[in-house]
């Protein structure tokens, strides 16, 4: 996440005018359609998993134990007789809602903290700004175990948790790229022609800077979703038998022997996930900041 | 530079002081009672030893008196003792960090050792085949969860190969836990290092090198290389941070005995007192590496210290 931020701090957000030739410009690039293709696949496995799914995810005894992949269970079967395939395109769901829910509660947040210390500047701004520095020093990594800590273990506690240690990423983008908007002058324009706080804030900061919250969510989503896998891994997320990738791989471990397939498949699902979001987030980025497409 | 120093261990401090008040505060805001959550594992605990550990741990006090009382131990080197076991938090905490910090540490040599050579390799060939083949892989490294990477190395390198021990705390054993964690974040600084190669190199004064007709390699050295470097530094000392948190999941694939195993455990025996312990130990760590870290960026930057 340092990475993150220290890139994240250059991008400016002129792109306002030109949404449809910005997203041509992200799928033009080799990096940009391969992200975009597997948000797509993602996506419908999480909408048709009903009708694609052989079998139940959660029902035991479909096959035999420890099937290795075949036509009849392409991706094998679990130490509990399950359809491994099945499991993952339902899996693709709980990934896909964890990562829109955890990013959705650090953007709410971080919008929030953000634009009102940008704009009520003063020891407000000192306050929130100084505490952020200080949670994002402590790293996403820590604030969610505290989180899951105090919450106890679950899958919507993880979400929470991790939605939570994002909080800190959001509100330093955010309040970085409201302060740029506050100082321009048609900013100042509109303080001098007397508009409401509400209107500064709403109508003219928060439009500017969403493009930069843009690329930051796109990126934090794989964060997130690599973040909550984490926490299901440990057993502090997801609890069996959900078939969430983070807790299967982590029932995985036991049958590294028997079954190593248990492990490949739910890893490789969180992979491809992973990087499809930061090849999407990169392309994303680069169409924003022609520094980097200028070259 | 005093000032500068002063000023920073100040915030240090501070930010010590914070996170003493957040931990006394996360036990109370854990849903329904504490205690009660604390015990629930442990059988025949009457109503009367429930109010006499409620008593013991202070937890039938005004908050700030806890508070003051938390920081009073804490000045004393008392960090209470484990529910499990009844321990004190600092011993068992002093016997794990060590370990922790070995992980930390080995997983950033094999983060540096590969993250800044690729990463300087891709800035200087940049735009080339190599380039792009070394970023597509820096992408993979960051887009592989760590523990996943790591179930395959225990299968592949200790499994299935036997070169070394598949889970405990010792030289060998540190080897595949360190590597996990060096190669995703080798790949970060990776990252860093070219996007901050390629800022320097457009530089004025390394236009003026090209100008003057220095040699290529020379203007790598003498002119990208110093002044690259002193970004990455600071960046990499930011890493450290990142290190320890995945540290934590590294540890509990391959049964590291260190804090971040502790915590885990911890954490799903509800023992606050340790979770405490802990999340003060971690960020004490991460607080004392970013004032070195800070230390020595002034001291080869002098812009910074002045500003």
């Amino acid at each position: 996440m340092t990475e993150l931020l220290h890139e994240i701090s250059v991008p400016p957000t002129r792109v306002s005018g030109r949404r449809w030739v910005f997203l041509r410009r992200v799928v033009a690039t080799p990096g940009g359609s391969a992200g975009l293709a597997v948000l797509l696949l993602l996506v419908g496995s999480a909408l048709f998993a009903d009708l694609v799914a052989p079998y139940s995810p959660i029902k035991m005894g479909v096959g035999k134990r420890f099937l290795p992949p075949s036509l009849a269970f392409p991706m094998g079967t679990d130490e509990f007789g399950r359809d491994v395939f099945s499991r993952i395109l339902f899996g693709s769901r709980l990934t896909l809602m964890i990562g829109a829910i955890a990013v959705g509660i650090s953007m709410s947040a971080g919008l929030v903290i953000g634009l009102v210390a940008a704009y009520r500047g003063g020891w407000i701004e000192k306050v929130l700004m100084r505490t952020t520095d200080m949670l994002l020093s402590f790293t996403e990594t820590l604030i969610a175990l505290a989180c899951v800590a105090v919450l106890g273990p679950s899958l919507a506690n993880a979400m929470i948790a991790v939605g939570i240690a994002g909080i800190p990423l959001y509100a330093r983008t955010c309040h970085s790229a409201a302060l740029v908007e506050r100082s321009k002058p048609y900013f100042e324009a509109s303080v001098a022609a007397g508009a409401g706080h509400c209107r500064l804030i709403v109508l003219h900061l928060l439009p500017n800077i969403l493009p930069t919250m843009i690329v930051v969510a796109t990126l934090g989503i794989s964060s997130a979703i690599l973040a909550a896998a984490a926490l299901s891994f440990l057993g502090l997320g997801a609890q069996p038998p959900q078939p969430e990738w983070g807790a299967m791989l982590s029932g995985a471990r036991d049958y590294l022997n028997r079954g190593p397939w248990l492990m490949a498949v739910p890893g490789l699902a969180i992979a491809v996930t992973v990087l499809g979001f930061n090849l999407l987030g990169d392309a994303v980025r680069t169409a924003l900041d022609p520094r980097e497409a200028g070259e | 530079m005093w000032f500068f120093i002063l000023g920073r261990l100040a915030m240090a401090f501070l930010t010590i002081l914070a996170t003493t008040v957040a931990v006394t505060l996360l036990i109370h805001l854990v849903p329904g009672d504490p205690v009660q959550i604390m015990y629930a594992q442990s059988q025949g605990t009457t109503p009367e030893q429930i109010e006499a550990i409620r008593h013991g741990l202070g937890l039938d006090q005004p908050i700030y008196v806890q508070y003051a009382s938390y920081l009073w131990r804490l000045a004393h080197g008392d960090l209470g003792y484990t529910i499990r076991g009844h321990q004190p938090v600092l011993d068992v905490i002093l016997q794990r960090l060590p370990n922790t910090l070995a992980l930390a540490a080995a997983a950033m040599v094999v983060a540096i050792a590969i993250g800044l050579p690729v990463g300087f390799m891709a800035a200087w060939r940049r735009g080339s085949w190599l380039d792009t083949a070394l970023m597509a892989g820096a992408i993979a490294g960051i887009s592989i969860p760590g523990f996943w990477l790591g179930l395959l190395l225990l299968l592949v390198f200790a499994v299935d190969l036997g070169w070394f021990p598949v889970s405990g705390t010792g030289p060998a054993n540190l080897v595949l836990p360190a590597v996990t964690l060096g190669l995703s974040n080798a790949a970060v600084i990776a990252r860093m290092t070219r996007s901050s190669m390629i800022d320097t190199m457009r530089q004025d004064f390394v236009r003026t090198a090209e100008a003057k007709g220095l040699p290529k390699a020379t203007i790598l050295r003498r002119h990208v290389l110093r002044a690259g470097l002193v970004p990455i530094v600071t960046m990499i000392g930011l890493q450290f941070a990142f290190m320890m948190g995945g540290a934590i999941v590294v540890e509990n694939i391959f049964s590291w005995n260190g804090v971040g195993r502790m915590a885990i455990e911890a954490i799903f025996q509800r023992d606050y007192p340790v979770i405490q312990g802990f999340i003060l130990a971690f960020a004490t760590v991460v607080v004392a590496v970013s004032l070195i870290v800070d230390v020595i960026y002034a001291l080869v930057d002098p812009r910074i210290r002045r500003s």
